[in-house]
């Protein structure tokens, strides 16, 4: 059983990139199963550029998943944002998460924003003053959201889509001071409550591709800024099934379809 | 507001790189959040990537607004979006 996803985080669509990711977009059905937005659709977050997004990722060949990103929020419209979305036929998750029937099986995606808030032994805590516990228990609610979602999907294969990261791994290159402010552990412990296959997250522009939740989950940040193409397509799956993987086959291997 | 002192001496870098790196963000006709600052000698050097070639413009533009006497360069870069020619196996 393969599943094909493509993803990426991290637009910023407005006008003046409405277009670019078009050409590529196109060519989805041929290479993927369904195509994760990572959030940071918009720059700030209002009704127009939403419409830029559905534009630019309505009506393709393949179902569209996202979440928001923290510039989603920033002219606090998220109700029309989600709206323009969800008309465009893109699925707009939080807290909640979808099933979707792929030929290679049922793909369960549970998707938040998730927020900061830092990694194990450098982090935040709920403690002091309300600002500073507000901070933690919006990571924390959002942290149980995510786990729930994932826990509540009856699928073949899990992933765990968020805006923030839920490893320090993805965020190396960005300055360590800024680390709190790009995830947290409990988006990972999130992942790690549930069998989930792949995490998919965007936000830490200056990261890296690559890396693990402590419960072994391979983590991918999308940021578009950090892979550098219009989308990341990844083959998940089990080793077991090789008939269906690509020609190549093993991990690690490339291919071009095109 | 440092970048508005009178007849002062210049403010510190420091200072001017930290107001530059929020303006980079709160700015609503910049808002990026993935641009550095270094200071480089004299110079402040933005480097980063953008969505658009128009973007870039408009950072340079709105910077040299507010601190017209801070001599600036960038190395920011407009992201390719072409469809990948790799993929990844995730077995
Ligand atoms: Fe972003
Ligand atoms: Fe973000």
């Amino acid at each position: 059983m393969v599943i094909r996803i493509a993803a990426v985080g991290d637009v910023h669509l407005d006008e003046d990139v409405v277009g670019r990711f078009r050409p590529a977009l196109e060519e989805l059905p041929e290479c993927a199963d369904v195509l994760l937005l990572a959030g940071d659709l918009t720059r700030h977050g209002t009704e127009a550029e939403a419409r830029c997004v559905a534009q630019e990722f309505g009506g393709l060949a393949v179902p569209v998943v996202t979440v928001l990103g923290n510039h989603d929020h920033q002219c606090d419209q998220v109700p029309q944002v989600v709206k323009v979305l969800e008309d465009a036929g893109i699925t707009v998750l939080e807290g909640d998460g979808v099933v979707l029937d792929c030929a290679g099986g049922r793909l369960g995606i549970a998707g938040v924003k998730g927020f900061g808030g830092g990694f194990a032994g450098r982090c935040a805590s709920d403690f002091g003053e309300p600002e500073m516990k507000s901070f933690v228990r919006t990571t924390n609610e959002s942290a149980e959201r995510l786990g729930a979602a994932l826990r509540s999907l009856d699928c073949d294969m899990l992933v765990a889509l968020t805006h923030y990261s839920p490893v320090p791994d993805t965020l190396v290159g960005e300055p360590l001071e800024i680390y709190p402010f790009l995830g947290s552990y409990q988006l990972g412990q999130a992942i790690d409550s549930a069998p989930t296959a792949l995490a998919v997250h965007g936000h830490a522009h200056a990261g890296t591709e690559r890396g693990t939740t402590p419960g072994g989950v391979r983590v991918r940040n999308v940021a578009h800024p950090v892979i550098k193409q219009a989308y990341s397509v990844f083959h998940v799956g089990d080793q077991l099934d090789t008939d269906q993987v690509s020609p190549i086959g093993g991990s690690g291997s490339q291919r071009s379809w095109s | 507001m440092t970048s508005d002192q009178a007849g002062g001496a210049a403010p510190p870098d420091e200072y001017v790189e930290a107001e530059i790196q929020r303006l980079l963000t709160e700015d609503p006709a910049v808002a990026e959040q993935g641009i550095t600052v270094i200071r480089r000698e004299d110079t402040l050097v933005l480097y980063g990537e953008v969505e658009s070639a128009h973007r870039r413009e408009e950072i340079l533009r709105r910077v040299a607004e507010r601190f017209p006497d801070v001599p600036i360069s960038s190395d920011i870069g407009v992201i390719r979006a072409q469809a990948p020619t790799e993929i990844e196996q995730l077995p």
